[in-house]
């Protein structure tokens, strides 16, 4: 029992590294899909939508399955299978979280533009110091949801056959022909899941000085 | 008298629309001006264009001596060097407010005179208090704009305005998110900063208001100055302007 845990414990670990790398990366590259999504050049625009689309139009079980395989096929070469894990988390929750931040942009009166430009500040003064903390604010609520259904992904990395901590508890449930192991899985995903709710719960309440 | 604005045949269309059909006016340092109009006559694009928020297709302005764009071969060019010195010296007042709603009261107004100017913390702190105690407000440096009305929200948005010292202030229907009582309060604001001899702009729609603080005024329809002269809101020559005038007594 002890050596389940500690196994779990080891997938665990595994899942996180994947859970923050994914985070790493596609937090700020969300940002710039966003800007390419809302790109005055026509061509941008399309390519990027195009991108949301079939991020969003396919399963991530196939995209991992498709980032693990294609370097293969392609170019004869491949890289490890957590490398490729990280890859496709990364691409498919950039596409999500470049959604979650143009809405956020998108809201903004153009009126914080106009004040801006009227008083003076540069462009990236205003975004950086006017606009941004507005968004985070804005996008606080659907962000969490994306970062608590993220962390609940990570169990799909088993397909490609990275050892995280669902793929641990599977194993183990069929060595031992029980479903315990399936069982305190599910515990660890729920406890995970409910410090990053807190956090998110802290803050919203953070930002919720001023309407 | 020195002159602070020198607009001549201001000319702006959207798309084949054209909102602004040859417009020319000049304020002098201290003076008054209103603009009145009906909506949609091109009032604010107006003020929008002088205050660099939108660009001219054609003709010519000078602000206190310093081009910002010139009419050459039936193109405004402008002059990208003193577009920032004239953005310096304009100041904008939104019918919206337009506060930053994630910084408080003082920070509204300090912000800009820290980024813009590089004025050290105190020193735009003074300023900012100084301002806000001019406004009546100074109760209210700590508080965010949401917690305030909406003519406090004005004075503060006009203090912010003020505190980049402006030698122009432009005001876009100050009022007209306001009901009555808040816009005694910002009329008396303006009518404050007319006495000391600030230059202003204003586009209303108050003309008891406008006829009392003007030194001039112009009436614009249909994107062209139908009649300009304090006298339009006494003795109107033009029947365009009698009835628009005449439309608000009641």
């Amino acid at each position: 029992m002890s050596s389940l845990l500690v196994q779990m414990l080891e997938g665990t670990v595994t899942s996180l590294q994947i859970f923050f790398l994914t985070l790493l990366f596609s937090l700020p590259l969300g940002f710039v899909v966003a800007r390419g999504r809302m790109s005055k050049i026509r061509i941008v625009r399309w390519l990027i939508d195009l991108y949301i689309q079939i991020m969003r139009g396919t399963p991530l079980i196939l995209q991992l399955i498709f980032f693990y395989f294609a370097p293969f096929y392609l170019f004869g070469a491949s890289y490890d299978r957590f490398t490729a894990c990280i890859v496709a988390f990364v691409v498919n929750y950039s596409a999500y979280f470049a959604e979650i931040y143009r809405s956020g942009l998108q809201s903004i009166d153009k009126g914080q533009y106009e004040a801006s430009h009227v008083l003076g500040f540069r462009k990236s003064y205003t975004f950086f110091h006017i606009i941004l903390p507005q968004v985070i604010k804005k996008i606080m609520p659907a962000l969490g949801n994306e970062v608590i259904t993220l962390v609940k992904d990570t169990a799909l990395a088993q397909t490609i056959g990275v050892a995280e901590l669902f793929r641990v508890a599977q194993t183990a449930s069929s060595r031992e022909f029980s479903t315990v192991p399936i069982f305190i899985a599910g515990i660890f995903y729920f406890v995970m899941n409910y410090i990053v709710s807190r956090i998110f719960v802290l803050a919203e309440k953070k930002l919720d000085y001023y309407r | 008298m020195q002159e602070m604005i020198r607009l001549t045949d201001l000319k702006k269309s959207f798309g084949s629309v054209e909102v602004l059909k040859g417009i020319s006016f000049s304020v002098n340092r201290g003076q008054v001006l209103s603009i009145i109009g009906p909506s949609g006559s091109g009032k604010s694009t107006l003020l929008r264009i002088i205050t660099q928020l939108e660009k001219a297709d054609d003709g010519s302005l000078v602000i206190d001596g310093q081009e910002l764009f010139t009419s050459r071969s039936g193109q405004a060019v402008y002059n990208r060097e003193n577009a920032r010195a004239i953005g310096l010296k304009t100041g904008l007042v939104f019918q919206s407010f337009n506060l930053f709603p994630h910084f408080n009261v003082l920070r509204n107004i300090t912000e800009a005179q820290r980024a813009v100017l590089r004025r050290s913390k105190d020193e735009s702190e003074a300023k900012a208090m100084q301002l806000l105690r001019k406004m009546e407000l100074e109760d209210k440096a700590l508080m965010y704009p949401c917690q305030l009305s909406g003519g406090q929200q004005q004075r503060v948005s006009i203090a912010r305005a003020l505190a980049l010292d402006p030698e122009i202030l432009f005001f876009d229907e100050p009022t007209s998110a306001l009901d009555p009582e808040l816009t005694r309060e910002i009329l008396h604001v303006i009518r404050a900063l007319a006495e000391e001899k600030m230059t202003m702009a204003v586009v209303t729609h108050e003309m008891n208001f406008a006829k009392a603080i003007s030194d001039n005024a112009i009436f614009m329809d249909s994107g062209v100055i139908v009649e300009q002269g304090t006298e339009l809101f006494s003795d109107p020559k033009e029947e365009r302007t009698r009835k628009f005038i005449s439309s608000f007594d009641s």
